[in-house]
């Protein structure tokens, strides 16, 4: 059991949402190397060391032609390396290629820790609250869809047993798929009708429904939310400013060390790698409770 | 007390001439285990749905159904929700959410429950039916029988008096049904709950009633315990065509003549022969029939076949010879990839490995749709899913079109086929109006009128009545005399004892045995029929009821004392 | 498998068609640029550019510029020199020439619209690189020509001047910019 998956929803979405957000606001190096290894690490945390190679696998060379782009449509910098059909190529505008696409890959990555973590019921857990009938449509509607699927299939084997239309000519599968619809339509319908009868069959309609969730929000998930909330807004406010101000152009600028920065840069270091230590401690707990045992 | 009393109660639906419901009188106390059967369209259906507030049909009523001494159509609705539990047929249908927990929680969210009584209720009745373990998946992911389950924890969660249930295992196959069956067991015994129940399956569920309701036309035939039920059945006055879905020991009781009490189950039934009858003649060997050369109509040899690429073999090396003119039932549980065989020999799916021919030919050399002219058809599971038009009548026509038949002809091979099953009175009907048993004929018209050389059908018998079955059987045997070959996919150990030439055991993605029915049954020792259980080992190869009534009678009763 | 070949000889084509269509030159080649020698009969122009327009905007200068290098003191980053005349010379192929004789970076498009040479940045300066209505222009003996620079043909004895505007030429003394 991970740790995150056992965190109240709100919270998960809030870190998520400040982690994506910090890692596109800014093109400092520091800042996009901080998010990139914070991302990285924690997708093979939650997915696994062995697909997070996988996906590493097609992810840097995609990082690598961002990067070499680049320097194809950009002239700017001044330390030139070469020159391509008398345009040069610079330093500068190789490394803002390869940090824009560090910068989308790190947004990448967390996005995509944020679709692991955030499953579908998370996520009508918390929009629902809003409109619970809402939450009840989805639910109903993640339920119908497979149906629908497999019942598409069984119709479709069954007419082309039946040898209706031929198989070779377009018109002919296309005319035989329709009419494939045209029975999956009328059969919904018919169980559309069961389904709303074992609805009401249980009490659907009555007044006062309420409606039910598998979260509660304990205390630590308010103390990481806390947390959060302190750090996420520290890094937005450093951003603000200035604290991530960076140049690749004409020049790299020096790495910016000013207080903000270096707050900036605490803050984050701290809100990227919160979640990777809450894994590995509850991992360590885990471990030690077993070896008592 | 009675906890439900029916008296004088009449219905008839809206539009329909005559009454669907006559004048039932019926009382059940609190704690009954009540089975209705009877053919489909008897009226179970009707009558339990009047007994649920929220499904009542619409209709004319006369008399009254009372729950606690009130008129149930005047409960308050949420006593009605909670108190009255209702599980439906189909496993699929009755699943409303996305997830188990969901589900679960549905009818409670409908109450109006808080978070925390939720909670409990839900974890309590996950321990109660062990579902603990499905908690978090995805509900389309659970088999039927799985399914079913949860339909009936999430009634139960409610804490309902009465729980309803309408062929609640017509879907499933016989494990998961057995299964269904002990926790209803389970929730009568070790809660007190009220059970009434409809239902064809009765080899299992009968020793289990209190009291057993056969209805006939709409009215009440009998009603009383099983014991007598199956003493009055048997009783040739009396005789009626349900007697046929009775437990095979009943059955067998009564063949034999006797009077008294009746064994019920397997074990009563197996105590009642070895107690009376001697075991001198230990088999009857059925006359050999001289089949001579027979032509082989299918032939599959070394067939792989898998749905995707990293999915595993549903059929590996599957080795198969289906001869001309013979009925071939070929047997596997639930989930063994039955279906999938099916559609590799109909053509519809292709081996990926190995080698189908149809009549000593390839399956190639059938261009375009020549496989489904006069040689294939294909009965599926769900015969609804065949029909595409409004009526029965239309759906046929179109059919003869497109097999190429000229108008007279084509009308004139309707009216035939139509009047060889006896359907000819429901061609205006719309197809989905007709019931499980009439359905099937209707489709099986529709496939037959293809003049198909190869019929296979993937399980007939589900979700039909003793007499549906019967009725089945006997038109599948004059398909055979009209010398079609058919192929029978069924879980229907009972039905493939009694009607098959063949059998075949379907496991791992191959056929593991073939033999003549009698041989295939009688040695098998779990997956036979209960006449071949309650016979062993005193008779071998007894597998119907028939062949044990003629062993019994051939060997003679015991002398006593 | 098909598939993959496919796409296998689709690669390797582009690589071959980018290797030949490509021009690779070391700093130093680039930058090895033979300037005629003046003589008594070669025809010349005089080249300046400046940027001393910059000097009095510098708070809206992009911060990253704010050296020396790169906005001079003087606000020339190229003082008049004469350079002599070749045949079919443009104002762009004068500049070109000079930029690449000193060792001054600039960067250019080819603009389809116009059939011409666009001047984007020189020393680092690029269009937009001191407030929104920045950019180089080019005078010929005091005049803007209304013209591409690769498409103007420079003659004996020309003024040519690349100046950089902060307000679409007005600072500089151009007025058409306004009315474009």
């Amino acid at each position: 059991m991970r740790y995150f998956d056992r965190l109240h929803p709100a919270a998960a979405l809030v870190y998520f949402l400040f982690m994506i957000l910090t890692a596109m606001l800014s093109l400092n190096p520091a800042v996009i190397v901080l998010c990139y290894l914070s991302g990285v690490i924690f997708c093979g945390i939650l997915t696994g060391f062995k697909n997070l190679f996988k996906s590493l696998l097609y992810s840097i060379p995609l990082t690598a032609l961002i990067a070499l782009t680049n320097p194809i449509f950009s002239h700017r910098g001044e330390t030139v390396l070469f020159f391509l059909n008398d345009n040069p190529v610079t330093k500068e505008a190789i490394l803002y290629g390869v940090f824009t696409a560090l910068m989308l890959m790190s947004v990448f990555y967390w996005c995509r820790n944020y679709s692991t973590v955030m499953t579908t019921d998370k996520f009508i857990y918390l929009f629902g609250r809003a409109i619970p009938k809402l939450s009840l449509v989805l639910s109903l509607i993640l339920a119908f869809i497979p149906k629908l699927k497999r019942k598409y299939k069984e119709i479709d084997a069954a007419q082309k047993a039946l040898g209706v239309y031929a198989a070779k000519s377009y018109v002919d599968k296309i005319r035989s798929k329709m009419r494939v619809l045209s029975i999956l339509l009328t059969d919904s319908l018919e169980n559309a009708v069961e389904t709303a009868d074992s609805m009401r069959a249980r009490g659907y309609g009555l007044k006062h429904r309420t409606s039910f969730a598998l979260y509660r929000f304990e205390i630590s998930d308010g103390i990481f939310l806390a947390v959060t909330a302190v750090l996420g807004i520290g890094c937005i406010a450093c951003i603000a400013a200035g604290g991530a101000n960076f140049n690749f152009y004409p020049a790299l600028s020096r790495l910016n060390l000013s207080a903000v920065s270096c707050a900036l840069y605490a803050c984050l270091a701290l809100l990227g790698f919160m979640s990777l230590f809450v894994e590995v401690k509850e991992n360590i707990l885990w471990r030690l409770l077993k070896s008592k045992i | 007390m009675a906890l439900i009393e029916v008296k004088n109660l009449s219905f008839t639906y809206n539009g329909a001439q005559t009454a669907a419901l006559k004048d039932i009188n019926l009382s059940v106390e609190s704690g009954d285990f009540v089975l209705l059967f009877g053919e489909s369209g008897c009226g179970k259906t009707t009558l339990l749905r009047l007994l649920k507030k929220q499904l009542r049909p619409a209709g004319k009523q006369d008399g009254e159904a009372l729950y606690r001494f009130k008129n149930i159509a005047d409960l308050d609705d949420r006593t009605a929700a909670a108190e009255i539990g209702y599980v439906m047929q189909n496993p699929d249908n009755q699943t409303v959410t996305d997830k188990v927990w969901h589900e679960l929680a549905f009818g409670l969210e409908s109450l109006g429950e808080k978070n925390e009584v939720i909670r409990r209720k839900v974890a309590e009745i996950c321990g109660f039916f062990g579902i603990g373990d499905w908690f978090h998946r995805r509900t389309f992911e659970l088999s039927g029988g799985q399914k079913q389950l949860l339909a009936l924890a999430s009634v139960m969660v409610m804490d309902p008096s009465v729980l309803i249930l309408d062929e609640p295992t017509a879907q499933l196959d016989p494990i998961a049904a057995s299964e269904f069956f002990a926790s209803l067991k389970k929730i009568n015994d070790e809660l007190g709950v009220t059970i009434i129940i409809a239902e064809h399956r009765l080899e299992e569920v009968f020793p289990l009633a209190d009291k057993a309701v056969l209805m006939d036309k709409g009215k009440i035939f009998m009603c009383d315990a099983p014991r007598n039920v199956g003493k009055k059945l048997s009783n040739s006055e009396l005789s009626h065509k349900m007697s046929l879905g009775l437990p095979a020991a009943v059955r067998l009781f009564y063949a034999l003549g006797k009077t008294g009490d009746c064994p019920l189950t397997v074990k009563e039934g197996k105590k009642f022969i070895s107690e009376n009858y001697n075991g001198d003649i230990a088999r009857i060997d059925p006359p050999e029939q001289y089949l001579g050369e027979r032509r082989a109509a299918m032939e599959v040899s070394g067939g792989y076949f898998r749905y995707e690429r990293e999915l595993p073999d549903v059929l590996r090396g599957l080795d198969l010879t289906v001869y001309e003119n013979e009925l071939l039932c070929i047997l596997g549980a639930n989930g063994a990839g039955k279906t999938t065989l099916l559609a590799v020999l109909s053509g519809v799916k292709r081996l990926y490995k190995g080698k189908l021919r149809i009549w000593g030919k390839k399956l190639k050399e059938y261009g375009g749709n020549s496989l489904y002219r006069g040689n294939i058809a294909c009965l599926p599971q769900n015969p609804q899913n065949l029909f595409v038009k409004n009526t029965v009548e239309s759906d046929l026509y179109e059919i003869t079109k497109i097999a190429g038949y000229g108008r007279e002809e084509g009308k004139k091979a309707v009216e035939e086929i139509c009047a060889k099953f006896g359907i000819l009175h429901l061609l205006k009907s719309h197809p989905y109006d007709l019931s499980g048993g009439e359905q099937q004929k209707a489709a099986l018209a529709k496939v037959l009128l293809i003049k198909p050389a190869i019929l296979l059908l993937d399980e007939p018998t589900k979700g039909l009545d003793a007499c549906s079955k019967r009725g089945l059987a006997d038109i599948l045997k004059k398909l055979k005399d009209e010398g079609k070959t058919i192929v029978i996919v069924t879980h229907d150990v009972e039905f493939a004892a009694e009607y098959a030439d063949r059998c075949a055991m379907f496991f791992d993605g191959q056929i593991v045995s073939v033999d003549g029915r009698i041989n295939f049954f009688a040695s098998n020792s779990y997956y036979t029929t209960a006449a071949a259980r309650m016979t062993r080992p005193l008779y071998e190869n007894a597998v119907t009821v028939e062949l044990a009534e003629k062993l019994c009678r051939m060997n003679g009763e015991k002398r006593h004392g | 498998m098909k598939k993959d070949i496919f796409a296998l000889c689709i690669v390797i084509f582009l690589v071959v068609l980018i290797c030949t269509g490509t021009k690779i030159q070391s700093v130093d080649d680039y930058y090895l640029t033979h300037i005629d020698d003046i003589k008594e009969d070669s025809q010349t122009v005089f080249l300046t550019v400046k940027c001393d327009t910059v000097l009095k905007n510098w708070d809206k200068l992009d911060s990253a510029l704010r050296y020396e290098k790169y906005v001079p003191g003087d606000g020339f980053i190229l003082k008049r020199t004469e350079y002599v005349l070749r045949d079919k010379d443009t104002a762009y192929s004068i500049l070109d020439r000079a930029v690449r004789y000193n060792k001054i970076h600039m960067e250019c498009t080819y603009s389809a619209n116009y059939s011409s040479v666009y001047v984007q940045g020189i020393n680092q300066l690029y269009e937009f690189s001191c407030g929104e209505l920045s950019g180089w222009m080019y005078m010929v003996n005091g005049v803007f020509p209304n013209y591409g620079c690769s498409k103007y043909y420079l003659s004996d004895g020309d003024e040519l001047v690349w100046c950089y505007t902060c307000d679409l030429g007005r600072d500089v003394g151009c007025d058409w910019g306004l009315m474009r």
